[in-house]
């Protein structure tokens, strides 16, 4: 394993494009993080012109629902598109080189290449979850007064919850890079069903012409992304009249789970049929 | 238990096949690509595999890499079941050199090196045997072709392998590209390493090969030691102040293939091997003498070409 995890850091660590894109994912991601409240408020800003009693201003950058509320705008599709596409390109350039051919002649087995790009995901995962974890800390220590730690770690199930939401995310990008093979295929492809196709599915299924019942939540990258469906925003709270989201459940994650296991399950066997 | 006790006798290497295939086929579509082909590779052989374009070289090679998965048929590494630990104890170059663009000579060689389990003292040596050291921190991007498929012969050559495998290894180099690569080949080969060469240049197989097998259509039509397929079928020229004589001596031969009469001198093809003086005693004792007798060696390309139509023919 440490083998494989060590070729895969000799493919990326001198990848300029690679670079480049985590740069601009991270810079999307604190740029979506610090503006996150201003637009909230800006929004409350026109909202309050038409009301008579005025709704006070949103902060959400305090304990313990800071964790609720950067997990949820971290996981926006415009945010997640960059690793996932970061994913497409490493797996696809293996098909592209023909790299993945000359691997097997080398000594590597097909089923050695899918575990070195899966433990690739889960540590790209990690990693970006550890640091959000961090930012939170700093961002969440800043603008709150006094925290205990029952405070802080309160809402702290979110760090799990945005870890499966990226991991899952990522190996739903895995599973287009490996059947299509072709870069810019697989990312145009990709992009096109997290952006339209499944919102359109998504918004069908949900008329009610056509189920009643929830069946549009289990859409892919729907059950992905409801991992951290709602922020903790005290107006949703007083619009909506309940907290809608109090935490991560564990059912939400095992849907995303046994969606991923499913598309790793379906790449395993195309790739044990096909050849190189 | 018998068996298991079995596996742990060293069988001397000389008697173990490198490689041995028996009956693969391969077919896309309606395509066969190989059929029906056997083949045994043995230590120390520089092995050429010899076929036009389309031949079902390629193929092959690629079965018994595993890149490509055989319809039926068997092969074995070594003696043993194939599998990924006998790829790790050969170094082939398939097709085009396959590296990462974006990263360095020694970059990529280091990857060969970790999925090989080897460590990285090999590098600097097989970088300088292929003229590379001073190019070893450049992108592969920034090389030349000729450069690409050094670099391809170099990460073959890492660690010094049992086999080496290659797959029309001179294909688009300039003749001193060529040269170089040949040089390599020979002085690999010298050290007692098998090597594998897929081939469609006769003049390629015959000047670095010992051994040779002719594909055509994924079928083998012939294999054998280069020498031999060289001195089979010999032709000899004769001619006799009995002609008449000399043409009934010739006909009457228990290996003559065909004889033709080209201004009064006969072109005579044997069927086994002959020598010069086998004729001119079998013409002495029969009471004719020769006035000439000259032997005419055909060329592995004249013998390949035939046959090629051989086969041809018979195919409707």
């Amino acid at each position: 394993m440490i083998r494989l995890l060590k070729i895969e850091f000799k493919k990326i660590m001198t990848y300029k494009v690679f670079w480049i894109l985590i740069g601009l994912y991270f810079l999307f991601l604190i740029l979506g993080i610090l503006m996150a409240e201003f637009m909230i408020n800006s929004i409350v800003n026109d909202m309050n012109r038409h009301l008579p009693i005025p709704i006070p201003h949103v902060t959400i950058y305090f304990f313990p629902w800071i964790w609720q509320n950067i997990t949820y705008f971290a996981t926006f599709r415009y945010v997640l598109i960059f690793p996932a596409i970061i994913i497409i390109i490493l797996i696809t350039n293996e098909f592209t080189y023909r790299t993945i051919r000359q691997n097997v002649i080398n000594g590597l087995n097909k089923s050695e290449i899918l575990i070195s790009k899966l433990l690739l995901i889960v540590l790209i995962s990690l990693v970006i979850t550890v640091l959000l974890f961090f930012g939170i800390l700093v961002l969440g220590f800043s603008h709150t007064a006094n925290p205990d730690a029952g405070m802080i770690f309160d809402k702290i199930s979110f760090i799990p919850g945005f870890f499966f939401t990226m991991l899952t995310f990522l190996i739903f990008a895995f599973f287009f890079g490996f059947l299509i093979r072709n870069t810019g295929l697989s990312i145009a492809l990709f992009t096109l069903y997290v952006f339209i196709v499944e919102p359109i599915v998504y918004y069908f299924l949900k008329s009610p012409l056509v189920f009643k019942n929830g069946i549009s939540t289990y859409l892919p990258v729907n059950s992905i992304l409801r991992i951290t469906e709602y922020p903790a925003i005290p107006v949703l709270k007083q619009i909506m009249g309940v907290n809608l989201q109090d935490s991560v459940t564990a059912g939400s994650c095992l849907i995303a789970l046994l969606y991923a296991a499913l598309m790793v399950g379906i790449v395993w066997w195309i790739m044990a049929k096909k050849d190189l | 238990m018998r068996q298991r006790n079995l596996k742990h006798i060293k069988t001397p290497k000389i008697l173990t096949n490198v490689l041995s295939i028996s009956g693969i086929s391969k077919h896309y579509g309606k395509i066969h690509a190989v059929n029906d082909l056997s083949l045994e590779v043995q230590p120390g052989q520089v092995f050429g595999i010899l076929g036009p374009n389309g031949s079902g070289k390629t193929t092959t090679l690629s079965i018994v890499l595993e890149l490509v998965r055989a319809d039926s048929g068997t092969f074995q590494w070594f003696g043993e079941h194939p599998g990924k630990e006998s790829r790790k104890r050969i170094g082939s170059v398939i097709e085009s050199p396959n590296f990462f663009p974006y990263l360095t000579a020694a970059l990529n060689l280091k990857i060969v090196a970790d999925i090989k389990e080897m460590d990285y003292d090999d590098i600097d040596r097989v970088l300088k045997v292929t003229g590379l050291y001073e190019r070893r921190n450049t992108r592969f991007r920034t090389f030349s072709f000729g450069m690409k498929q050094r670099l391809a012969v170099a990460s073959a050559l890492l660690g010094n392998p049992e086999v080496l495998i290659l797959d029309e290894p001179t294909n688009g180099l300039d003749p001193q590209g060529i040269a170089h690569i040949r040089e390599i080949i020979l002085q690999v080969a010298s050290q007692g390493t098998t090597i594998i060469i897929a081939s469609h240049l006769l003049d390629e197989v015959q000047k670095v090969c010992s051994h040779v097998a002719v594909l055509n259509k994924g079928t083998k039509l012939f294999d054998g030691k280069v020498s031999e397929v060289l001195s089979v079928s010999d032709c000899f020229e004769l001619s006799a102040s009995d002609p008449v004589a000399l043409e009934k001596w010739l006909h009457t031969h228990t290996d003559i293939e065909s004889v033709e009469k080209k201004n009064g001198i006969f072109q005579a093809f044997f069927k086994a091997r002959i020598t010069p003086a086998d004729i001119n005693n079998g013409c002495f004792r029969d009471g004719i003498t020769l006035t000439h007798l000259s032997e005419r060696k055909r060329s592995l390309e004249q013998h390949f070409l035939e046959l090629l139509e051989e086969k041809n023919d018979q195919t409707p």
